[in-house]
């Protein structure tokens, strides 16, 4: 009996410690949508409502009207899906000849890769920001896409996939005639989609959410992403708008809702991956 | 069809020579078969033939044509490998076909091609699985069909049964056989386990530290084996070496050449011990006899002698071989060899 009830106690500690952890994961989301639905008095009010007396959906029409909402979400999936395809293109071949070349230089090229990646971003934005202004690219979309091309973390990763990968498969496909192009294309990617996935929603999730970059690239609303367009729904008035910014945040947040419940399955894969036998 | 001929080839890795300067011609139509210990390079030549691990320098040739600048894909070569390397997100029909895709061979050819290898591989049903659906003698069936249906002229397979089962591995050797007779094509066989390579070649190539130790038939290498090398790695259990004199020259004699028995025996050779261990494999005993100086193997097909009986080793004088201090075999024509003889027929007191 005593072994029995030990095993329950274990259960319901488990139990709540995942409740827990949940609840401090899942609370700013339920936090947002329920501030996207109350009105002004609500988001002020002490102690805070937690579920608004009547919902206000009114919010969300409110904030896409504020400013031009089309425009920074046709800006923000521009670039977002720009910067996802070219780094596929740009990463794949590299991670590629990473993994599976021995060419001159490659140790000295793969270090070049990971010292890209562990430079903070902050150290470089001055002499980018100059250099593109030199360029005459502020204030367009240019500067938010170009700069992010080539990932060196999907690099990295996706280098560290390839490696796993037996060489007799990229042996086997040479004797069957087929071309690098093919070997990457037929073989390495369909092999990779774990990995792939991770990299995409990474990707995805940084470019899409990102802020301070477009704030110092861009000086008009036609260029402006989502992001910025929503953190301009603050003020009006002198009084901070928090049931629009929220119902702002909460039309941001659907499409990283959406990616993630497509990409999960392959992500989990990515992580517990041990091989192809 | 084609000959493979190796001309003064040197592979190194790191600048470590694996093979150097060697000099070999594989039979056009013939099954051969590279054996050895591991490392020895015979896969190191496999993956020359194929061009993927290609020569440091010299030359390879495939039909009497320089295939040094050859890509894999076009030297007329396929290899099933040993791990199989079936493609594991292509199904069983989409791997057997890629091949034929990439050489541009049409669609409806490539059809009939991948139906009728899939008979003949005993695949038919399952054309539509994913590799991963598949058990181990389906996947080995998976890449030989693969290699089959490019019609190469020349079959590599690098240890393609080491990963099968006992029993399935037995019943795959006798299809391969079967499978060479009927392609007629060059095989080029790898393999460390010595029964596959004499159950399977026309010629075995034995190899050691990247040299090529003796190249024959499979009988000619049982039965005059070129050095102690030879006698120590074909057999099973390997050949018993024994001193015979201070000039360095060592006397040895296959397990089941000799006899056993309680008497003192009437052969040329006798030796005195006692039965150290004994293994009952059914049709036949394995018996090590140790002497005060060695143990020797004996092959018996009674089960007649226990552990730790005295016994008597016989073997007469035309199973007996000799090795010089060199390690070479000593030829049974070679007029030291009556001196040998006698030196043998004195161990009796040793």
């Amino acid at each position: 009996m005593k072994t029995m009830d030990l095993r329950y106690a274990k259960l319901t500690l488990s139990a709540v410690l995942k409740a827990v952890v949940l609840m401090i994961f899942v609370f700013p989301f339920l936090w947002m949508v329920s501030t996207s639905l109350q009105t002004l008095q609500e988001t002020t009010t002490v102690p805070p409502t937690f579920v608004p007396a009547v919902p206000q959906w009114n919010n969300f029409v409110h904030a896409m009207q504020a400013g031009p909402f089309l425009t920074y979400a046709r800006n923000s999936v521009v670039v977002t899906a720009a910067i996802l395809v070219i780094q596929f293109v740009v990463m794949i071949p590299a991670a590629y000849a990473f993994a599976k070349y021995r060419f001159a230089g490659h140790r000295l090229l793969f270090g070049l890769v990971l010292l890209a990646f562990m430079i903070p971003g902050q150290v470089t934005f001055i002499p980018v920001y100059l250099m593109l202004a030199d360029w005459g690219w502020i204030d367009t979309l240019l500067p938010q896409i170009v700069p992010f091309l080539a990932n060196a973390f999907g690099i990295f990763l996706l280098r560290q996939y390839f490696m796993q990968i037996p060489e007799e498969l990229v042996e086997s496909a040479r004797l069957d005639n087929a071309s690098e192009f093919k070997i990457i294309w037929k073989l390495m990617t369909p092999m990779s989609r774990p990995a792939l996935a991770t990299i995409a929603l990474f990707s995805f999730v940084s470019h899409w959410n990102e802020y301070f970059w477009p704030l110092i690239m861009t000086n008009s609303n036609s260029v402006r992403p989502l992001t910025l367009g929503i953190a301009m729904l603050r003020e009006t008035e002198g009084i901070t708008n928090w049931h629009i910014v929220m119902a702002g945040n909460v039309v941001l947040v659907i499409p990283i809702l959406i990616a993630y419940a497509f990409c999960s399955k392959w992500i989990v894969k990515a992580f517990v991956y041990s091989g192809i036998k | 069809m084609a000959s493979i001929v190796f001309e003064q080839v040197t592979k190194s890795f790191d600048r470590t020579a694996i093979i150097r300067d060697l000099d070999l011609t594989i039979e056009d139509g013939k099954f051969t078969v590279l054996v050895g210990p591991s490392g020895c390079g015979k896969t190191t030549l496999l993956r020359m033939i194929a061009g993927i691990g290609p020569q440091t320098s010299g030359r390879v040739l495939i039909d009497g044509k320089d295939v040094s600048r050859v890509a894999p894909g076009q030297r007329g070569v396929a290899m099933v490998f040993q791990n199989y390397a079936i493609y594991p997100t292509m199904s069983v029909r989409e791997n057997i076909e890629f091949g034929l895709k990439n050489n541009k061979v049409p669609k409806e050819e490539r059809k009939r091609l991948v139906e009728s290898i899939g008979e003949t591989v005993g695949l038919s049903g399952l054309l539509d699985r994913k590799p991963s659906a598949l058990s181990g003698g389906q996947r080995q069936r998976v890449a030989l069909a693969r290699a089959m249906v490019k019609k190469p002229s020349v079959f590599l397979m690098d240890e393609p049964l080491s990963n099968l089962d006992a029993k399935l591995r037995v019943q795959m050797r006798v299809e391969l056989i079967e499978l060479h007779k009927k392609l007629g094509t060059t095989f080029v066989y790898v393999t460390h386990d010595q029964t596959e390579a004499m159950s399977m070649a026309d010629t075995i190539v034995l190899m050691n530290e990247g040299v090529i130790q003796q190249m024959s038939s499979p009988a000619e290498m049982y039965h005059r084996p070129a050095n102690r090398f030879a006698a120590e790695f074909i057999g099973l259990p390997p050949m018993n070496i024994a001193e015979l004199g201070p000039d360095g020259v060592q006397l040895g004699f296959r397990p089941e050449s000799a006899a056993l028995s309680e008497e003192p025996l009437d052969h040329h050779l006798c030796i005195r011990g006692v039965i150290a261990t004994r293994e009952m494999l059914g049709s036949e005993t394995i018996y090590q006899v140790r002497t005060d100086k060695q143990a020797y193997m004996v092959r018996s097909a009674e089960d007649r002698f226990e552990v730790d009986r005295p016994v008597y080793v016989g073997v007469p004088a035309e199973k007996l071989h000799f090795f010089g201090a060199d390690g070479r075999r000593i030829d049974e024509r070679s007029s030291d060899v009556r001196w040998y003889l006698e030196a043998a027929r004195g161990l009796v007191y040793a």
